[in-house]
C-alpha cells in the first residue's frame, strides 16, 4: 500500500467517529428537520448510513476481494 | 382462551419453535471444544452477520431504547452513534484479534492475554474479571424477559416462574447446541426482532398520528427541548454523550462473548465485511426510538424502571392479543438468544482459563466440552439466584458491565502496536481502571458529566504506559504478534 493511500485509509476510518462525537455540540439543533427528523437525530442517521460507504472504500483502497 | 393466555401460549410457541429449529439445526455437529465454544472458526460473512446482531441486540436494546427515548429523550441517540463507532475500531482490531487466535489455537480473550503477555495470573485475573461482569448483563436479561411476560400476562400470572421456566430451557439449549446453535437461534430471533420493531416504530405511529413524522412533530409542540443535548456539564448533556459514545464504542467488541463470536470468523475478511454492514442494522433502532416517542405522548407518565415498558403498555391497551404474544415472544427471544451467547462465553472462559489452566483439571477434548457444557448451567443458575436477590440495582451493574469490560481494550490494543508492554504493566492498568471505575460508579460521583468509565479508561493507559516505560525492556512473549 502507497503512502498516500494509507493516509487516505486513516482519514476515512476517522471522519465518521469525529462526526459522531466531536462534532456533535454543532448538528444538536432541531431545525432544519430532515424527512421529518430533529436535525440532530437526522445527523446520526446520516453518518450511520454514511459509515458502510466510507469502511467499503477502506476495504478496497487496501485491495480486498 | 383468556387474553392472557392467548398472548402467552404465542410466547411460548415462538421460543419453543425457535430452540427447536435450532437444536435440529445443529443434530449432526460434532462438539469438541472448537466447534462448541467457537464454531469450529468456520462461520461465513451471512452467518456471522446473524449471530454478531444476534448478540449486540438484546432485550435492553428491545425495551431499554425505547424507555430511554420515553424517558430521558435525546441522551438515548448514543445508543445509535456507539454501534457505528464501534464497527469501524472492530474493522481493524478484530481481524489481527482473530489471526492471533487462529494461529494459536486460542479459545477465549484471557488466552489470548496468556498468549501475548506470558502471565498465567494476567490470564486467570482476566478471565474471573469478565465472568463476574458478564453475570449482571445476563441477570439484566432476565429482568426483561419479566417485564415481557407480565405484559404479556396482563398480569394475571406470576411472571417470576415463567421467567425460571424460560431460563432453565435456554441453559439446557446451550448445554446442547453450543455457539452454532446461537447463532442458528439468532436466525430466527433477528427476523422476529426486525418485524416487531417495524411494527411499533412505524405502524403504531402511523395508527395514531398518520405517520413518524407527524409523531415527531407533535412530540416537538408538547416537549421542545426533547430530542436536542443539554449544553451543560450536568447529567446527560453534551460531555457526558461524547465521553459514553467513546467508551462505549471501545467497549463494544470486550465482552468474552464477542470475542468468541470474533474467532468464529472463517477468516480475516469475514470479520471486514460483516464490520462494513452491520452499522445498517443500527436502523433498527431507529425504528425502537420512534415506537418509545409514540408511546410517551399515547400512554405519558410512567417514571423510573416503568419506562421500560413503554411500547410494550400501548400494544397492550390497544391492540389484541396475539399481536402482543408475537412482539413479546420477539422480544423474549431478543433476551433469550444473547444470554445463551454471553452463558457460553462466561462458562468457556471458567472451564478453559481457570479449571483448565489453572488447575489443570478436565484438559483434555471431550473433559473440556463436559466442564464448559456444566458451567453453562452453574453461571445460568448464579444469574437467576442474582435476578431474585438483587434485581433492584441492575441499572448500575449494567454500567459496571460496560465499564469494566472497556478496561481490557488496552491490554489488546497494545498487544498489537507496542510489543514492550508486558503483563505487569497491562495488570496495573486493569486493576486501577477496573477500581476506579467500580468506585466512581459506586458514589456516582459527578465529572462534570464526564462518563466514569471513561476516565477510568485514560487513567488504565496511562498507567499502563507508565509502568511499561520504567520495566526494563524485555523480550517480546510471542512471534506472532500483530506483524
Amino acid at each position: 500500500m502507497t503512502r498516500t493511500r494509507s493516509i487516505v485509509r486513516w482519514v476515512l476510518a476517522l471522519v465518521p467517529p469525529f462526526m459522531l462525537t466531536a462534532a456533535i455540540p454543532f448538528a444538536n439543533r432541531v431545525e432544519p428537520r430532515i424527512a421529518g427528523l430533529p436535525f440532530l437525530l437526522a445527523w446520526i442517521v446520516l453518518w450511520l448510513i454514511l459509515t458502510p460507504a466510507f469502511l467499503g472504500c477502506i476495504y478496497r483502497l487496501e485491495g480486498r476481494p | 382462551m383468556t387474553p392472557a393466555a392467548t398472548a402467552l401460549s404465542i410466547v411460548a410457541l415462538v421460543v419453543l419453535g425457535t430452540i427447536g429449529f435450532a437444536l435440529y439445526a445443529v443434530r449432526r455437529v460434532e462438539m469438541d471444544p472448537q466447534q462448541y465454544i467457537v464454531g469450529g472458526r468456520s462461520f461465513g460473512t451471512l452467518f456471522l452477520w446473524i449471530l454478531l446482531a444476534g448478540e449486540v441486540y438484546t432485550s435492553f436494546t428491545f425495551l431499554g431504547a425505547a424507555g430511554w427515548a420515553y424517558g430521558k429523550g435525546a441522551p438515548a441517540f448514543y445508543i445509535l452513534s456507539y454501534g457505528t463507532c464501534g464497527y469501524i475500531l472492530g474493522y481493524f482490531f478484530l481481524p489481527k484479534v482473530w489471526r492471533i487466535g487462529k494461529e494459536r489455537g486460542l479459545l477465549t480473550s484471557p488466552d489470548f492475554f496468556l498468549d501475548r503477555y506470558g502471565s498465567r495470573t494476567l490470564c486467570v485475573s482476566v478471565a474471573v474479571l469478565q465472568f463476574f461482569l458478564v453475570v449482571p448483563y445476563v441477570t439484566l436479561q432476565l429482568t426483561g424477559l419479566q417485564i415481557l411476560l407480565s405484559m404479556a400476562g396482563y398480569g394475571e400470572y406470576h411472571a417470576k416462574i415463567a421467567v425460571g421456566v424460560a431460563f432453565v430451557l435456554i441453559a439446557l439449549f446451550v448445554f446442547t447446541a453450543g455457539l452454532r446453535g446461537t447463532a442458528w437461534a439468532s436466525v430466527i430471533k433477528d427476523a422476529l426482532v426486525l418485524g416487531a420493531v417495524v411494527f411499533a416504530g412505524i405502524f403504531i405511529p402511523m395508527r395514531f398520528f398518520g405517520s413518524p413524522a407527524a409523531m415527531i412533530g407533535k412530540l416537538l409542540e408538547v416537549h421542545p427541548h426533547w430530542l436536542t443535548l443539554s449544553t451543560g456539564t450536568k447529567g446527560l448533556g453534551m460531555t457526558w454523550y461524547v465521553s459514553t459514545v467513546l467508551l462505549t464504542s471501545i467497549g463494544y467488541y470486550m465482552g468474552p462473548h464477542s470475542i468468541a463470536a470474533a474467532y468464529s470468523a472463517r477468516d480475516e475478511n469475514t470479520i471486514r465485511r460483516n464490520a462494513i454492514f452491520l452499522p445498517i442494522y443500527q436502523i433498527v433502532l431507529l425504528l425502537v426510538f420512534f415506537a418509545g416517542f409514540a408511546a410517551l405522548l399515547i400512554v405519558p407518565g410512567l417514571h423510573g424502571s416503568a419506562v421500560d415498558q413503554s411500547f410494550m403498555l400501548v400494544v397492550q391497551r390497544f391492540y389484541p392479543p396475539w399481536v402482543l404474544g408475537a412482539i413479546a415472544g420477539a422480544g423474549a427471544l431478543a433476551a433469550l438468544v444473547p444470554a445463551s451467547a454471553l452463558l457460553l462465553g462466561a462458562a468457556s472462559v471458567l472451564s478453559k482459563n481457570v479449571i483448565g489452566d489453572l488447575l489443570g483439571i478436565a484438559t483434555g477434548d471431550r473433559a473440556r466440552t463436559f466442564v464448559t457444557r456444566l458451567l453453562v448451567v452453574v453461571v445460568a443458575a448464579m444469574a437467576l439466584y442474582l435476578w431474585l436477590v438483587y434485581k433492584t440495582t441492575l441499572v448500575n451493574l449494567l454500567l459496571l458491565y460496560y465499564n469494566g469490560v472497556t478496561q481490557f481494550m488496552p491490554g489488546f490494543v497494545f498487544a498489537l502496536v507496542w510489543r514492550r508492554v508486558g503483563a505487569w504493566g497491562v495488570g496495573a492498568g486493569i486493576g486501577a481502571g477496573m477500581a476506579l471505575a467500580a468506585y466512581l460508579a459506586y458514589h456516582s460521583i459527578d465529572l462534570g458529566g464526564i462518563n466514569p468509565g471513561f476516565l477510568a479508561l485514560l487513567v488504565n493507559v496511562a498507567l499502563c504506559a507508565i509502568v511499561t516505560l520504567l520495566a526494563p525492556n524485555r523480550k517480546p512473549a510471542g512471534d506472532a504478534a500483530g506483524s
